[in-house]
C-alpha cells in the first residue's frame, strides 16, 4: 500500500485505491483523505471509500476531528464521537450515515502535514485500537510523501513545458540570424546568455558587392526582450531591401517602435551599408556601443560613437534620419558588438571596458573571421569573466588570408 | 543600493546611491513608477550611483516615458560621473532632463 503510494504520481486515482485497502486492513465502514487547499485555506475530501461519498467536501481549517488532528499534526481517536465537541454532526445529517467512532492520522512529508487519512466506524461494532492508530499513522506518512512527490512532478512537469517552449523560441530566433558565409566579407556571433536573447545581428547582400548589416541589443533580458528583438530585426530585413540610408532606416524602425511601444524597453542599433568594391562603409547608430574600426600597423584605432539616442523610447527623439558616418576602412575591418563584451566581468571584479576590448581586437587581428569571433567570444567565457549579458560581434570588411 | 525618497507638497525626490543594476533596478522601477502616480514632480538625484546598467537606464527610460504621458515633470539631477558617462555614451543625455542640482532643476521648473 504504501509503494502504491510512493510510485504515483496520479493522486486522484491512487488515493482511491489505496482508501479502499486501508478500509479493509482496519476493517472500517468508510475511509477518507482530507487535504490542506493552501489557496482558501479549507480541507478538502479529495477521496472516500465507503457507503455514501464526501468528497469535494469543504471545511473551514481546524475544523471536526479531521481538521483537528491536520491542525496539530498528530492521530486522533475517537471511540464515540457523540461525547467529542469537535465532531461535526452536520456531515452525517446530509448524508443519512451515522459516524460512532473516528480514527484519524496526519499525513506529515518534511515536517509539514498536508492531510489526514480518516476512516469511520470499525466493522461489527467492535473498537479501533493502538494497532490500528499505529498502522494508519504509518499510512499517513507514506501518503504524504506520495502527495508531496506527485506536486513536484507536477512542477516539473510544468516547467518541463515551459523549457521546451522557450527551446522553440530559440530555434525561431537563432534561425533569424544569417548564416555567415566564407565569401561574404562581413562574419557575426550571436550567444545567448539565457535560452533565447535580446541581441541580434543580420547581414543582408543587396547585390553588387554591396551589404546591408545591422546589430542591436533590446534593454531586459527573457522572452520580452527576445520578441522585441525579432520585431526589430525583422523590420530592418524589410526596410533594408528598399531603403539605401541607414540613417533613415533606424528613424523608420524608430517610428516602428514607438508607435506600439512597450514601456521602459528600448534597442541600441546600428545599422550600415558596407561596399565591397570601394571599401567604404555608411553607418548609422542609436545609442548603440561605439563601433571601432581597426587598422593594421600604424593605423590604429577609430572609435565611432553613435549620433542619437536608442530606438523606441519616443517617436519625436530622433528626426527624420539618424546622422550617419561615412568611412573608408581600407585595409582595416570594422567591429561592432553589443555591451556583453564591454561589460564582461573579469575575475579582478572590473570590466573588460572598451580598452579591453581594443586590446583584444589588436591581438586577434590576423585571425580567420570565424576564428576572430570565436577568440574574442571566448576571451568573455573564459573561468576569470563571467558572460552576465547576451553577447553579438560582427565584424564588417574583414579581409580573410 | 540605497533607494531614499522625500517628498514635499510639491515634489519628490528619489535619491539612488550604489550600484543599480539587474537586482536592483526593479525596486528603482517601482519607487519612481510610484511617486509618478502620485502626480508629483519627480526628480531623480543619481549623485550617489557608482555604476548603472542597462536594467537601471531601461528603469529611468520606463519612468521618463510614463511622466511624458502624464505630463509631469521628471528630471535628473547632480549626475554622478559615472552615471554621466554611461548616459552620454548611449546619447540618452538628449533624452532625459538633467540638472547639476536640485535646486537648478527647481528653478528651471518655475
Amino acid at each position: 500500500m504504501g509503494q502504491d503510494f510512493a510510485a504515483s504520481r496520479d493522486i486522484g486515482h491512487t488515493v482511491r485505491r489505496g482508501l479502499v485497502r486501508i478500509a479493509e486492513a482496519v476493517e472500517a465502514e468508510a475511509a477518507s483523505v482530507f487535504l490542506s487547499d493552501d489557496e482558501t485555506g479549507e480541507i478538502v475530501c479529495h477521496a472516500c471509500a465507503g457507503p455514501v461519498d464526501i468528497s469535494g467536501l469543504r471545511l473551514p481549517a481546524g475544523t471536526g476531528i479531521v481538521g483537528k488532528t491536520i491542525a496539530e499534526g498528530r492521530a486522533r481517536l475517537v471511540r464515540d464521537v457523540r461525547r467529542n465537541p469537535d465532531f461535526q454532526e452536520a456531515v452525517d445529517a446530509r448524508t443519512g450515515f451515522v459516524t460512532r467512532s473516528i480514527l484519524c492520522a496526519p499525513m506529515t512529508a518534511a515536517g509539514r502535514c498536508l492531510g489526514a487519512i480518516e476512516v469511520v466506524n470499525k466493522r461489527a461494532g467492535r473498537l479501533f485500537g493502538a494497532a490500528d492508530s499505529r498502522l494508519l499513522e504509518a499510512l499517513g506518512a507514506s501518503a504524504a510523501l506520495a502527495v508531496s512527490h506527485a506536486r513536484l512532478t507536477a512542477a516539473m512537469i510544468k516547467q518541463e513545458a515551459v523549457r521546451r517552449e522557450l527551446e522553440l523560441a530559440a530555434e525561431i530566433q537563432r534561425g533569424m540570424l544569417p548564416p555567415n558565409l566564407d565569401d561574404v566579407p562581413l562574419w557575426g556571433i550571436n550567444l545567448p546568455a539565457r535560452a533565447v536573447s535580446g541581441d541580434f545581428f543580420d547581414i543582408l547582400p543587396l547585390g553588387g558587392g554591396k551589404f546591408a548589416f545591422s546589430i542591436g541589443d533590446v534593454s531586459g533580458k527573457g522572452i520580452n526582450a527576445a520578441l522585441l528583438m525579432a520585431k526589430t530585426s525583422s523590420l530592418f530585413r524589410c526596410l533594408a531591401k528598399t531603403m539605401e540610408s541607414p540613417g533613415r532606416l533606424l528613424a523608420a524602425v524608430n517610428a516602428e517602435l514607438c508607435e506600439t511601444g512597450m514601456m521602459g524597453m528600448f534597442v541600441t542599433m546600428a545599422a550600415g551599408v558596407f561596399d565591397q568594391a570601394s571599401g567604404t562603409v555608411l553607418l548609422a547608430s542609436a545609442g548603440h556601443e561605439p563601433a571601432v574600426v581597426h587598422r593594421a600597423g600604424a593605423g590604429g584605432f577609430e572609435v565611432l560613437p553613435p549620433h542619437a539616442p536608442p530606438l523606441g523610447i519616443a517617436a519625436d527623439l530622433i528626426g527624420p534620419a539618424v546622422p550617419e558616418d561615412r568611412l573608408a576602412l581600407g585595409d582595416g575591418c570594422l567591429y561592432l558588438f553589443t555591451d556583453g563584451l564591454t561589460e564582461c566581468a573579469l575575475g579582478d571584479g572590473g570590466m573588460l571596458g572598451s580598452d579591453g576590448v581594443r586590446d583584444l581586437i589588436e591581438r586577434y587581428a590576423d585571425l580567420q573571421p570565424a576564428q576572430r569571433v570565436a577568440a574574442l567570444a571566448a576571451r568573455v567565457s573564459r573561468p576569470d569573466a563571467a558572460v552576465r549579458d547576451d553577447l553579438t560581434l560582427l565584424l564588417v570588411g574583414h579581409r580573410a588570408r | 543600493m540605497n533607494v531614499t525618497t522625500t517628498r514635499t507638497d510639491r515634489h519628490a525626490v528619489v535619491a539612488l546611491q550604489g550600484e543599480v543594476d539587474l537586482q536592483t533596478s526593479p525596486q528603482v522601477r517601482k519607487e519612481l513608477l510610484q511617486c509618478l502616480g502620485e502626480a508629483f514632480h519627480v526628480f531623480v538625484d543619481l549623485a550617489g550611483v557608482t555604476y548603472i546598467d542597462s536594467s537601471g537606464v531601461a528603469s529611468l527610460v520606463e519612468a521618463f516615458q510614463l511622466a511624458r504621458k502624464n505630463g509631469t515633470r521628471f528630471a535628473l539631477v547632480g549626475v554622478s560621473d559615472a552615471a554621466l558617462r554611461v548616459l552620454q555614451l548611449a546619447r540618452l543625455d538628449r533624452v532625459f532632463a538633467i540638472f547639476p542640482s536640485l535646486d537648478d532643476a527647481i528653478a528651471a521648473g518655475r
